[in-house]
Parts: C-alpha cells; structure tokens; sequence
C-alpha cells in the first residue's frame, strides 16, 4: 500500500507536468494553427539556463524562475513567433512540420554547443527546497517538489479553462485559427494573440521542464529532454488539441502508467525500462488510431505556394547517365576518406528518395525514415548474410527479405495512415521511430521468443557486411560506390515513371483533393498501403547500404533525430523532386562534413585563429537547422531554384562553355593534384551556384534592356482621334471581340462582331 | 420515383440550422435547378449527397437505395458526381491528366465488362466540352471558367447517372455559358442524365432547368417550375427583402 501510494503522487507528478507541457501545445495550436514540435526543445533550453542561474552562477531560486519563466521563455516564444511561424500562413502542411522541427532541431545544436555535454562535472539538477525537502504523511513522506508540480498543474488547468471561456482574449484566441480574418473585421488583433498565446506555450513549456528534469532523476540530457517533453504529445492527442479536461486526463493516466510499470513490474524482467520509456509512445500511437476520422478536406492547393514539375522519363534517363558519369569523375580525383563520405551521402540519398516517393508525391507524411533503415538493417544481420569474417557478405535475398520486411511494418504503421493525415500521421510515424529507438533498438539482452533464442540488436551494435549480388563482388569501396550511384539513379528513374503513370496520377489526385478523389469513387486504403510500404522498403534498402558503408552500426545511427534532419533537409531540396533527395543525401552528410573538417583543419593550421575557426565549426552544426528554418519563405526546395537558374542559362551558349570549360579545367587540376579535394570541391561550388546566379542576372539585364516592358490594355493610349483600327485593336487587347457595348444613342460593335 | 430523394435533411454546425428539413428531388433525363441567396445552404446540401458532410438527421436515397450511411466514394460507384463551387482540381497535373485520371480511378472500381478505354474517352469528353485548346496546359494556368469545365469534364468521365454541378457557371464569359447551357440540355436529353445546378445566372437557371427548388437560410421555400418560381412572392422577398423587414 505505502509503495502503491507513493508510487501515486510520483506518477501524479509527473504526469501534472506532462499536462502543463501538453496544455502549452494546445494553447499554441489553438491559436496559430502549428503545431509546436519545439515545445520539447524549449523545456530543455530552459531547464539548461536555469541550471546556469542556479547552480552555475548560484543565483538564488526565486531570481533565477523568474529570469527563466518571467522574461526568458516568454520573450523566446513570442520571438519564435514574430520571426518564424508568422510566415507559415499558407503553406503547405509539410512545412509548417518541417519548420518547427528545424527550431527543435535548432535549439538542441545550440543546447550541446553551449553547454557541452562531454564537460568534465555532470550538471545535477535538484528538485525545488533541495532533495531532503518532504513532507510526512502518516507513514509515506512526499518531496514538495512532487506536491508543488501537481498543484501547478490543477491550477494551470483552472486558469486556462476560464480563460477561454471567461474573458474576452481567451475567446479572440480560440477565433483566432478559425478565421483570423473574420477576428480582424470584429476589432480583434490576431497577429497580436498568436505571439501572445506562443509567449504562454512556451512558458508553459519552460515550467514543465523545470518541474520534470529532477523526477527523472538523471543527469541533463539534451537529447532526452527534448524527447521527454514529446511525451506530452500524447497527452496533448488525448484531448484532440482542443479538449484540456482529456489532455489533463491523458497526462495523469500516461504518468502514472508509467510509473506503476517501475514499480510493479518484477525487475528480472531486463525490457521493463525500455517499455516505460516507449509507453508514451504505445498511448499516442493508440490514441492516433481510435481518433475519430477527419473530415475529408478540400484542396487549398491552389493558394499554396509549392509547385513541382516531373521531369519527363527522357530527362530522368539522362540525368542518371550524368550522375553515374559525375561520380565516376569525383572517384577518379577523390582521395579515399572522401569517397567514403560520397558512397554515405548516396545511402543517405536513397533514404531520402524514400521520403520524396512518400510525401512529394502521396502528401503523406514519415517523420521516422530511419527507423525503417534500423529494422531493415536487423532483418539483414540475422538472416542476409554468408560467410564470415573478411569473407562475409550480405546477399541479395537478404536485402529483398529485409525489403519485404520493411513493407510489412511500414504496412502496420500506415493503419492510423488510412484515415489520418498530415499532422496526425506525422505523429504517429514519430511515436513509431521514438518507439523503434527506445524500445527496438536497446534490446541487448537474449530473449527466448516461442523456444527460439533470439537477441534483436547484438551487443548494441550490428556488423553489416558489403553485398554480394550474383557475381558482383561489390566489397571494395569503389564497386560499393558505383552500387549506391546506381541504385539510386534506378530507383529515382522508376519513381519518374511512376509518376507518369496511372498509379501516379491516382497518387497526385489524392494528394491535391481528397474530396475530389472521393467523389470520383477513390478509395484510399489500398493506394495509400501500397505507397507507404514501397516508401518503406526504399527507406529500408537505404538502411541497409547505409549500414553496409559504415561497417558496423550503433542505435545512434538511426536516432529520430537524424531522420527529422533528414526529412527536414529534403523538404529544402524540394520535397517533390528526386533531385530534392540527392540534395539532402549530400548536404547533410558530404557538405556539413566537408565544412566541419575544413574548419577545424583551419584551426589546426591557422593556430591564432582557432577560437574563430572553432566558432565556425559550432555553427556549422546549428546551420542544417537555421536552413530549415528559412523554408517559410521558399516552400518549393532550394534545389528547384537552382534548376530555374541553370534553365536560363542554358539559352545563353556562351555561358554553358563557360561553366563546362571552367568545371573540366577545375577537375583536371584535382586529377593531376594541383589541388586538393576540398578546394576541387569549394571551386566547383562557386563555379556551379555563383556563376550562374551572376551571369543570369546578367543576361537578364541584357535582355531586358532591348524589350520594352508590355503595356497592360487598360492603359493603352491613344493621343489623337480614334479610327476603326484603333477600336478593333482595342477590342483585341481587351478580349472583346464579338460583345456588343451600348454607347451614346449609338450601338457600337466589336471590329469583328456580327450586326446587332 | 425519382433518381435522388433526400428527406428532410437537417444540418446543424453548433446551435446554427445550416439546413432545416429540406426535402428535393432531381429526376432522370432533366435539369433541375437549386437557387438560393449566399448562405442559404446549397453548397452544405451538395456535400450531405456525395457524403462530404454528415447529417443531424434524415436521409439521402439515390436510384431507390438509402445511402445515407454510404461514404462517398461508394455513392459515386452508384453513379454520383459533383463538381466542386471552390476549385478541387488536381493541380500538379495537366489538364488532360485530371480529365484522365478520372476515368483511371473509374476503371479501378468499374466492373471489368464496363472498364473503357481511358485515352479515346478523355479526348471524346475534352472535344464534349470545349477544352481542346488547352488541354496540355498546367491546370494552374488556366482561367477560372475553363477551370470550372474541367471539374465538369472530370465528373463526367466516370459516366454518372447524377451529376450535380456547383456554380458551374461563374467566371466564365457570356458566350461560354451560352454553349454550356446546351450542353447541359444535351447531356440531359441525349445520356438521360440527371443534373441538379446550382447557379446565381438566372438567365441560364430558368432556360435549362424544368423543375427549381429555392434555398433561403436553411431551409426550402420554394419548388415549381421556372415560371412558378420567378413569380412566387416569397422568392421575390427572399432575394429583394421584403417590404415589412426593409421598412
């Protein structure tokens, strides 16, 4: 019973501050539409600064909650408001996903750059009054620091209901998402209540991380605790982002659940602290599949601002020849290391591809690629491979095996899929990879499944061998090269013919009207399984090169994390093209490793300089996520830009010899070793994006200068009497031909028209 | 009995009546027409018979059978279709391609014997409806009153019995929807379609349309022939105010 009780308050606790995290959401998406996937990120920021305050600088208690909740964290929200999520109005629901995922993602870089997690003393985060303050209850004694969270949370519950309901603003800021415009025609400021409502998200989210850092009684983690918070998104489902009397329901059954399953559950049970950990996740994801179905929502496509052309099936055939061509030249120049990194940034590409076949073309959403590449790269490991030592090698039923695999999963995760989408499914994809890392992955321990003796991830880290397909031997590193080169030019080319295809089109039209597909008698359930499982099979063929390329892979490398960034990268590539995939493969692996390594060489050799260097190499880690950041304002993919500004080029035959002479002379010096790689790769660089970009702006000057600006017809003026010819010109211009206008007692006809 | 029945259908969004009761019908072969001031509900009405919108109560019967509980991809597999008064066309994909992949999404569910030949039939309805010109043209390109001929060129590629057609009229010039009424009238006469229009250009309502039921904040108060309705005094007060409210 004293365990039973005790165990009570804790989980009461815990789950009182899930709810103030949650409530912090719902204020959020209540008012401005977007969900804050960086609540959990600002909770960490915060528990970070106030350890500053407080144990760094030791400031007392009272100053430093104040700095942290009273200024900091709400200037941070409305700050995050005014400058990001204001321009997301009339984007597509992809991105206003990816965008706070980047300020997540954001703000974990900056957390690990300021506050090192490698220091020498680990950061020790007490509990409010100290850890000895408690308060006895008969034969139990409770930490204020328990009872100080659930009463917040009672009260937070109280104050927000009557809020909304009570007062005029809290009214404005539930009209607010319904119809800002409408608000502003009634004397409501709705710019005004959403920073306001952000400012209070993100207080809401800075007390429940101060509150719960110390219950879990672990030293500071930026990781964990950005992911901690995501707990709350469950909590936050419970109440359908609306309700706060379920959400706070949710949270007290989430926290205490899981704090009965530490109690009760007999320790030689070795999965019982991995299932606690996944159990928030378990709860979303059956949350996520018993929500009522959304309406079918019409398209607002024609408002959104991103567009995607498909290449033509020639175009696609071409630009996988000049690919295979391009990386033959790259290897010839390359020093090892960096082939290395090239053959991971295709891996990561064919990943990525997965992300393009799934969003870019079905509108669906997978926040957790990765984790298909993890159970991929398993299936792999225990049964696709031969040999043994320097010998082995995967084979290729293997990798259709973990293909198949990969499917099934995707097949199981795609349920909520069937009748969810955007926001929603993207949680649901994020429970399953937080549930796959957290649960999957940590299982080191030999279980006996059904008489079988089975351990799912050996020693906490796989060996994948290189493959062996028939009588290809693709073992040294350049065959391996080639192999990733090419499977991503094949899959890349078939996803373009299947685009022009019945089965693409059918995925286009439920991706730009459900409720225009419905009403033509689509059913969804069969294209939207298919889709997502051949996404996932992609997905997990990537993972499989990916792991086969590094040799032997830890948990780490299939983190949510990583598969965010790698989702959140493609999106800026541009979603809806293959091109956007390689982007994303090369950026976020060869380019931000090329930057790191060249900085820090800098450092190593310009000694003076180092702090400086060493700087540049800090923010090169926050730099994938600031892009991110920016895809408010260019929804259609960087990559997409890019092509606009070659495709104006290529009228210009001058400059094509320009760039094709200057990029053969920049590679034949790298080929006789004039050069280095980086500099082979920065001159390229400047050669492919700079030149470009300057000489179109050249050439449009230049051709702007002959043409004179066309005159709108309603501005056509004529400074002398008008003639016949003058009104059937007229009549031409204004697209009157044949409509008879009334004028002055007289009927007046178009030049062309027929007699009244 | 009558293609499509709905009985007493209520809708209400909160405590707001967005329809109260409203009973039509849309027989086979004719044109029956639904007017009404902004707000009166003909849009909600449209999204309760394809399924979009769920009822407070009542029901929809289509060809004889209740689909009240049907979602509304089965009731287009009876042979319902709609077009859309705020564009739902399919915006990555070119003119053609939404007429076409409207007879592809037909043949996936199309007994085998009935499947077409999904090419001849799109240029067939293309030339049909007058979109020759611009059929290789983005979707996203063209004006809306083009626009709004393919949502119609899509609706009809999946050879419905129905066809309810949202404000298919606006936007397009004078001359357009002189041909567009004709081929109303056609596709009713010739296929023996029934089309139920919802429209605010009066002219082409009263010349296309045989039978005309009259929407006023939710609820039906009208329902007669052109004449009838152009002479009713409650539909004279529901659009001009009535002299008592003005006053």
């Amino acid at each position: 019973m004293q365990t039973f009780l005790q165990y009570t308050i804790l989980g009461l606790a815990i789950g009182g501050s899930y709810f103030i995290a949650a409530s912090g959401l719902v204020v959020t998406y209540t008012t401005s539409g977007i969900f804050n996937f960086a609540q959990g990120a600002i909770a960490m920021l915060a528990v970070f600064t106030y350890w500053q305050f407080r144990w760094g600088w030791n400031w007392p208690a009272p100053l430093a909650l104040l700095m942290v909740l009273g200024v900091l964290a709400p200037l941070l929200g409305a700050a995050l408001y005014q400058v990001v999520m204001k321009n997301l109005r009339g984007t597509s629901e992809v991105t206003k996903i990816i965008v706070p995922i980047g300020v997540m993602l954001g703000f974990q870089a900056l957390a690990t750059w300021v506050w090192n997690p490698t220091s020498s003393t680990p950061r020790q985060f007490q509990k409010f009054f100290g850890p000895n303050a408690f308060v006895h209850f008969g034969s139990i004694k409770v930490s204020w620091h328990e009872i100080i969270a659930f009463v917040i949370a009672i009260a937070i519950a109280v104050g927000i209901r009557l809020l909304f309901v009570r007062t005029r603003s809290g009214v404005a800021m539930r009209a607010v998402v319904d119809d800002p415009e409408l608000l502003q025609l009634n004397g409501g400021r709705p710019e005004r209540l959403a920073m306001i409502s952000w400012a209070g998200g993100s207080f809401l989210a800075a007390l429940a991380g101060i509150l719960i850092q110390p219950m879990i009684g672990s030293a500071m983690s930026a990781g964990q605790l950005t992911l901690l918070v995501i707990d709350a998104f469950a909590a936050a489902m419970f109440g359908r982002l609306r309700s706060l009397p379920r959400t706070l329901a949710g949270a007290l059954v989430i926290g205490l659940t899981t704090t009965y399953v530490i109690a009760y559950f007999p320790s030689k049970w070795t999965w019982s602290s991995s299932f606690r950990n996944s159990l928030p996740m378990i709860f979303l994801f059956i949350v996520l599949i018993v929500l009522p179905q959304d309406r079918l929502r019409g398209a607002t496509v024609l408002r959104l601002r991103e567009r995607f052309r498909m290449p033509s099936i020639r175009t696609a055939w071409i630009a996988g020849l000049v690919l295979m061509v391009v990386v033959f030249c790259l290897k010839v120049i390359m020093e090892r290391t960096a082939v290395n990194t090239l053959t991971l940034a295709l891996t990561f590409a064919i990943i990525a591809l997965s992300l393009v076949l799934l969003t870019g073309f079905a509108g669906e959403i997978n926040l957790a690629a990765l984790s298909f590449g993890a159970i991929a790269v398993i299936v792999v490991y225990h049964f696709g491979t031969t040999g043994s030592g320097a010998d082995a090698r995967t084979t290729l039923w293997g990798i259709l095996l973990a293909a198949v695999v990969t499917a099934l999963v995707g097949a199981v995760i795609a349920l909520p899929a069937l009748r969810l989408r955007g926001l929603y499914l993207a949680l649901a994809t994020m429970a399953f990879g937080v549930f796959v890392s957290r649960m999957v992955l940590t299982e080191r321990n030999e279980r006996d499944i059904f008489g079988v003796k089975f351990t799912i991830f050996t020693a906490g880290q796989l060996s994948i061998p290189k493959p062996k397909i028939g009588p290809f031997d693709f073992n040294s590193p350049d065959a391996f090269l080639f192999l990733c080169a090419g499977l991503f030019a094949i899959i890349g080319i078939g996803m373009v013919y299947l685009r022009h295809s019945g089965y693409g089109r059918r995925l286009a039209a439920m991706k730009d009207s459900p409720a225009a597909s419905a009403t033509l008698g689509m059913s969804v359930v069969r294209l939207k399984l298919s889709i997502f499982m051949m996404s996932a099979a992609i997905a997990g063929i990537g993972g499989v090169m990916m792991a086969a390329q590094i040799g032997t892979v830890n948990s780490d490398r299939f983190d949510i994390l990583l598969s965010l960034s790698l989702m959140m990268i493609t999106v800026v590539g541009g979603i809806g093209y293959i091109s956007g995939a390689l982007f994303a493969g090369i950026f976020l692996i060869a380019f931000v490793q090329m930057l790191d390594l060249t900085l820090k060489k800098f450092a190593v050799d310009y000694s003076s300089l180092e702090a400086i260097f060493l700087f540049f190499v800090s923010v090169v880690t926050v730099l994938p996520a600031t892009i991110g950041i920016t895809m408010g304002k260019n929804p259609s993919g960087a990559v997409s830009d890019i092509v606009a500004g070659l495709d104006q080029i290529k009228q210009s035959k001058p400059l094509v010899i320009t760039l094709v002479g200057l990029e053969a002379a920049i590679w034949a010096l790298a080929a006789t070793d004039v050069i280095t790689n980086w500099n082979f790769v920065i001159l390229t660089m400047i050669n492919l994006f700079i030149v470009p970009v300057i000489g179109g702006k050249v050439l449009l000057a230049r051709a702007m200068r002959g043409v004179p600006k066309p005159v709108p017809p309603e501005l056509i003026g004529i400074d002398r009497p008008f003639t016949f010819d003058d009104l059937a010109e007229m009549d031409r211009a204004l697209d009157l031909e044949g409509v008879v206008v009334p004028s002055a007692g007289t009927v007046r006809e178009g030049a062309t028209g027929v007699s009244a | 009995m009558s293609l499509l029945e709905t009985v007493d259908v209520k809708v209400k969004f909160g405590g707001n009546v967005a329809l109260n009761d409203v009973s039509i019908s849309v027989e086979a072969g004719s044109v029956t027409g639904l007017i009404g001031p902004n707000g009166a509900g003909k849009t909600t009405l449209f999204n309760t018979i394809t399924g979009l919108q769920p009822l407070t109560s009542g029901k929809i019967v289509f060809n004889g059978k209740d689909v009240t509980k049907e979602p509304p991809h089965k009731r287009t597999r009876m042979g319902l279709a709609r077009t859309f008064q705020r564009l739902e066309l399919f915006t990555s994909l070119s003119v053609r391609d939404n007429v076409r992949v409207a007879g592809e999404i037909r043949n996936r569910w199309s007994f085998r014997t009935t499947r077409m030949d999904v090419n001849a039939e799109t240029d067939r309805i293309i030339k049909l409806v007058g979109l020759a010109d611009v059929a290789d043209r983005e979707v996203g390109e063209i004006p809306t009153g083009q626009a709004r001929v393919v949502e119609l060129a899509r609706a009809l590629m999946i050879q419905p019995t129905l066809l309810l057609l949202d404000e298919p009229a606006s936007g397009q010039t004078e001359e357009e929807t002189e041909q567009f009424g004709e081929l109303l009238k056609d596709l009713a006469r010739n296929d023996g379609l029934g089309i139920c229009l919802v429209e605010h250009d009066m002219a082409l309502v009263m010349k296309v349309c045989e039978t005309i039921h009259v929407l006023d904040f939710g609820t039906m108060i009208s329902s007669g022939s052109a004449d009838f309705v152009r002479n009713d005094p409650t539909v004279i007060d529901a659009y001009l105010g009535s002299p008592e409210s003005v006053g």
